[in-house]
């Protein structure tokens, strides 16, 4: 399997279908991402083609010392903290108040809440984002530190909290010892 | 992998994030009407050739510089060492003397202003310390 660097070579060259593999690659975990962190899923997919353009425009500043994966969450993190939060773009898609999270729509219906659901209403954007790095697309500390332009102490405190205080949340939802038990100590 | 994360992992996947036929069409669109940036390759033009201008030009300065200070005319015959010393000695020695101030002051000239405001100093402690005394005096 080529790797996405040898792709992203290829694409410098020239080739659009080697730029298309990358894409085919990373929609759909940019979308996951971009959806948890937009008003909506248009917005989201918004997110997503403005990264992609994003990427393609800008392809010869990546720099292969880093996994590209890391390169491109980097520009989805910004076109992210770029869209308006909650703001009324069009009279027509005025939100109901009272309309259920666009991450709670898009997650597969099951008996209990879906943590990430509990981990953007404790966490900020930032922590959130560093523990979806982390646990989701199993970057290193270094990686998520370089994805968000933060420090490797910052990074490292950062997850330690994040974990902490879900882990928290999640043992109180669980039933008292064996929730602890299964979340870690706290 | 413990618990705590293999949950958030799954449950990440449990985030419905398929791509509509809509989107992926979409996003080649935009790419399509997209340019790549190129880097613009680096010329050696203006930067190099401005560097290369001022330092022939410092370096020609630095000569012409060099040259005139070294430059003494046509090379004349050194003169006798006689000669010499009678052009570094000022002639007017005796006249010049009246300039300077009389080095020959007893040492007492100087010291006396100096005894003289000891005194002072003695005289100025001597009263306080009889104001003191009184002072204390009052008090007890």
């Amino acid at each position: 399997m080529i790797s996405d660097e040898q792709l992203v070579e290829e694409s410098l060259a020239g080739s659009a279908l080697a730029f298309s593999d990358l894409v085919e690659r990373y929609q759909e975990r940019l979308l996951r991402y971009l959806l948890t962190r937009s008003g909506n899923r248009a917005d989201a997919e918004d997110a997503v083609q403005d990264t992609f353009i994003s990427a393609y425009r800008y392809l010869y500043s990546y720099n292969p010392r880093w996994r590209f994966s890391t390169w491109i969450y980097r520009i989805a993190i910004r076109n992210a903290a770029r869209q308006p939060q909650g703001e009324i773009r069009d009279v027509d898609v005025i939100a109901d108040e009272n309309a259920p999270d666009p991450l709670e729509e898009c997650i597969v219906a099951c008996e209990r809440e879906n943590v990430w659901l509990t981990a953007k209403r404790l966490l900020n954007q930032d922590a959130y984002a560093a523990m979806w790095l982390r646990y989701v697309e199993d970057m290193s500390i270094k990686e998520i530190a370089r994805a968000l332009d933060k420090t490797q102490s910052w990074t490292k405190v950062t997850l330690l909290r994040g974990r902490r205080s879900l882990s928290a949340e999640l043992a109180e939802g669980a039933s008292g010892a064996a929730g602890r038990q299964i979340y870690g100590r706290i | 992998m413990d618990e705590f994360e293999h949950r958030l992992k799954l449950d990440a996947q449990a985030i419905r994030a398929g791509i509509s036929p809509e989107l992926r069409s979409r996003i080649d669109a935009s790419l399509r009407a997209t340019e790549q940036i190129r880097p613009v390759p680096e010329s050696p033009a203006p930067g190099m050739n401005l560097w290369w201008a001022s330092s022939l030009t410092g370096l020609a300065a630095a000569v012409i510089v060099i040259v005139l200070i070294n430059w003494n005319g046509p090379s004349t015959v050194p003169a006798p060492l006689e000669q010499v010393a009678d052009r570094t000695v000022p002639v007017a020695v005796d006249e010049l003397q009246g300039l300077y101030p009389p080095w020959l002051i007893k040492t007492a000239d100087f010291a006396s202003p100096l005894e003289e405001e000891l005194a002072r100093l003695q005289a100025d402690i001597e009263r306080a310390r009889e104001n003191v005394k009184k002072d204390i005096d009052f008090t007890f």
